[in-house]
């Protein structure tokens, strides 16, 4: 691990919706291994600018490079709309509110990227898909619907359908703000698991002890901006600016 | 014949038709307006046993052609007749038009006691408990929270049954009333012109079209209160299929 | 009075029972050509292109504004003007012909049934969770993978109820073909009717007919609906 290789790299995304300008020109570099946690007060932007990054918004402009394939958006335009699955595929990405298919037990949840999107064989995906729900506690649950888990249980099977088309990176947005206080533990567990293990994350979030514990970079928006950036122990400790000492005076 | 002659040698027979049309369909709803909020209380509050005659009726309404009910009691009256004129019934049942009224008002009671049944289940118990907490009497809580709450829920349902009757009622043409279909099938049998068909289409829409507008302004004032000017609402949607 | 009713030369047991078998096989003919059509308004009103959704809401609003019984004369009588039309530019002696009643059944009930169906399984897609789609989206599927795998299940959940209503409704509209001469159940109690002199008896025998195959449809639809609902809605 001398050097560090670049997975995932956005540069000067803007975002508009309408007259509003949501994302005013934002660049961040994800490094194999890196957690990144991205912070802001709601109305930031932080949320738009992780949907852009797997183009589920497309970015006004910019430039999204993941592993060399790269996609630039000009007047809302992306360039090389063919690569976006591609490029989605390499992203895996974990919602707020958990986004299951209801119709669809966790194991099936699991194996329906690997099978229809990467065409493995079903008895290989099946072995895949169980071995990931152990990873995330969920053995025993593996064929219930959605709808017989409880919320840290389906987030727990999002993250295991996420991993399971072995992402380059895992964007998380806001995973644990949908759930009943006594569930964030569990989904924070495994996460932290996730950061032990050196996957590549990119995190909004609002639990700041994950950002400040877990991750190895925090970036704080603030209107559409970069306010501030750097690694967590620096950043906490002294402020440099003054709306993101109000912003953890106020979330502390 | 262009269809512009058509219309300007026929328009007082087809307006004839719509009066015959509107006539029908007002007093079908009408009737079954008055009877179904009784049926609909009986629905709500009577034991199982009272209700059981009352839910074999909406069942077989629901389950069988309004042609057939229409067939049954317009034909099906004449195998009775002796009966019927002793006691002086059989003037009625041998207009096709009592008949299609009476066909239409038993059709539309069962469906609007359904629907207001629905809203009189939606009032909200703590309402009803307010009401009494400060004296009202049964028959005024009836009068004076359920029904107005009971009316502000199944008005665009009603609607919808009132434009479903509308439909039902060109059936009344089968057994020679003159209302638009019949005034139609009349007009095409003598001069075999299609168009005829497309005027009576758009009467049909612009009677539709005409009651969902003035539906709508009366919803609006039946919830005056709840709405504040301007805001979205939801409103009696045209052709919505609600029943059977 | 059974006898009425005995199958064979003395009763009209065999005659009705023909005409329910007209009745029941329109029905079954009918339901797949709503159920297309029904899809074909459905994407009409749905689709990104202003004329395809001016056009599919043209074709449910102005079907559901207008009687059933006029929608089959305008296509009985409207087929009929069109192929005679056509047999006599093809033959100019041909003799006058009639349109198949049950062709006409079938085009009119259909059409009817498409613009109700067409709603049904326009609000069912709306009904969807939109989460859902986005993470098929976030893993990669294609659009075309999306909708058959995602959205295509879950449709007919949401739509089942009211196709289910739709179905019987629509049971009960084949009633208005008797009138344009096909001898459906309706038609052959006429004929029975107009022998035996006993309307009462007959048509109340064609209504008891009619709601069994309602009751019966209700069960078999509140079944699939159970079925439809397997593992979604039961627990937390």
């Amino acid at each position: 691990m001398t050097k560090p290789e670049t997975i995932l790299k956005a540069e000067d995304i803007h975002k508009s919706f309408g007259r509003l300008e949501v994302l005013k020109g934002i660049s961040l570099e994800a490094r194999n291994h890196d957690v990144i946690s991205i912070l802001g007060s709601s109305g930031s932007g932080k949320s738009t600018f992780l949907r852009c990054l797997n183009f589920l918004e497309i970015p006004t402009s910019g430039k999204v490079t993941v592993h060399g394939e790269e996609i630039l958006v000009k007047n809302g335009k992306p360039q090389n709309v063919r690569h976006i699955e591609d490029i989605r595929s390499r992203l895996g990405m974990v919602f707020q509110q958990f986004n299951l298919w209801t119709h669809r037990t966790a194991l099936e949840n699991v194996m329906e990227g690997p099978v229809q999107v990467k065409r493995e064989p079903n008895a290989e995906a099946r072995d895949k898909a169980e071995a990931l729900l152990k990873r995330v506690g969920l053995e025993d649950r593996m064929h219930m619907y959605p709808s017989q888990l409880s919320g840290g249980q389906q987030q727990r099977v999002a993250i295991a359908r996420a991993l399971a088309m072995e992402p380059d990176a895992i964007l998380f947005d806001e995973p644990t703000s949908a759930l009943d206080p006594e569930l964030v533990g569990e989904v924070l567990k495994v996460m932290q698991s996730l950061a032990a293990e050196g996957r590549t994350m990119i995190v909004v979030t609002h639990e700041m002890g994950f950002a400040r514990e877990v991750s190895s970079e925090v970036v704080f928006l603030h209107e559409g901006r970069i306010a501030e950036q750097g690694p967590p122990d620096e950043m906490f400790a002294n402020p440099k600016t003054e709306v993101f000492e109000r912003f953890i005076s106020k979330v502390k | 014949m262009n269809p512009i002659e058509i219309l300007f040698e026929y328009w007082p027979r087809l307006l004839d038709g719509a009066l015959m049309t509107l006539k029908l369909t007002f007093l079908g709803a009408l009737i079954a307006g008055l009877v179904s909020p009784g049926l609909a209380l009986i629905r709500v509050q009577a034991a199982p046993m009272a209700q059981a005659p009352l839910r074999l009726y909406v069942s077989f309404i629901r389950g069988t052609p309004i042609l057939a009910q229409l067939f049954l009691i317009f034909y099906g009256s004449g195998q009775f007749r002796p009966a019927l004129e002793e006691w002086g019934l059989w003037t009625f049942f041998r207009d096709p038009f009592n008949c299609a009224l009476l066909a239409f008002a038993l059709n539309s009671t069962a469906y609007q006691t359904e629907i207001l049944r629905g809203g009189i289940m939606s009032v909200p118990q703590r309402e009803i408990e307010a009401a009494k907490a400060i004296g009202m009497s049964r028959s005024k809580i009836l009068r004076r929270v359920v029904f107005p709450h009971a009316y502000r829920i199944a008005w665009p349902a009603l609607g919808n049954e009132v434009i479903l009757l509308m439909k039902a009622s060109a059936l009344a043409s089968v057994v020679t009333v003159f209302d638009v279909m019949g005034r139609t099938r009349q007009i095409f049998s003598r001069t075999f012109d299609f168009s005829v068909y497309l005027w009576a289409a758009l009467i049909y829409l612009c009677i539709t079209a005409a009651f969902v507008l003035l539906w709508r302004q009366a919803e609006r004032r039946l919830s005056r209160h709840i709405h504040a000017p301007g805001t979205p609402r939801a409103s009696a949607q045209p052709f919505k299929e609600s029943q059977a | 009075m059974f006898e009425l009713f005995a199958y064979g030369d003395a009763g009209w047991g065999d005659e009705i029972l023909r005409g329910l078998a007209i009745t029941v096989q329109l029905a079954i003919v009918t339901l797949p050509v709503g159920l297309f059509l029904g899809f074909l308004a459905a994407f009409a009103s749905l689709s990104g292109l202003r004329p395809l959704r001016a056009l599919g809401f043209g074709y449910t609003t102005i079907m559901r504004g207008l009687p059933e019984i006029l929608t089959l004369f305008v296509v009985y009588n409207g087929a009929g003007l069109l192929l005679n039309k056509g047999l006599r530019w093809w033959n100019p002696d041909a003799p006058p012909s009639d349109f198949s009643p049950f062709a006409a059944g079938v085009i009119a009930l259909g059409m009817v049934f498409g613009a109700f169906a067409g709603e049904v399984l326009r609000g069912a897609f709306q009904s969807l969770d939109k989460g859902q789609v986005e993470a098929g989206r976030a893993i990669g599927m294609t659009d075309r993978q999306i909708f058959r795998r995602i959205q295509l299940p879950q449709l007919w959940r949401f739509a089942l109820p009211g196709l289910g209503n739709l179905w019987i409704n629509m049971l009960k509209d084949t009633a208005l073909v008797s009138v344009i001469a096909l001898d459906d159940l309706m038609r052959m109690t006429k004929v029975a009717v107009g022998v035996t002199k006993q309307p009462f008896t007959f048509y109340l025998l064609a209504c008891l007919i009619y709601w069994a195959m309602c009751v019966l449809s209700e069960v078999v639809l509140a079944q699939m609906e159970r079925r439809a609902n397997r593992g979604i809605r039961r627990a937390v």
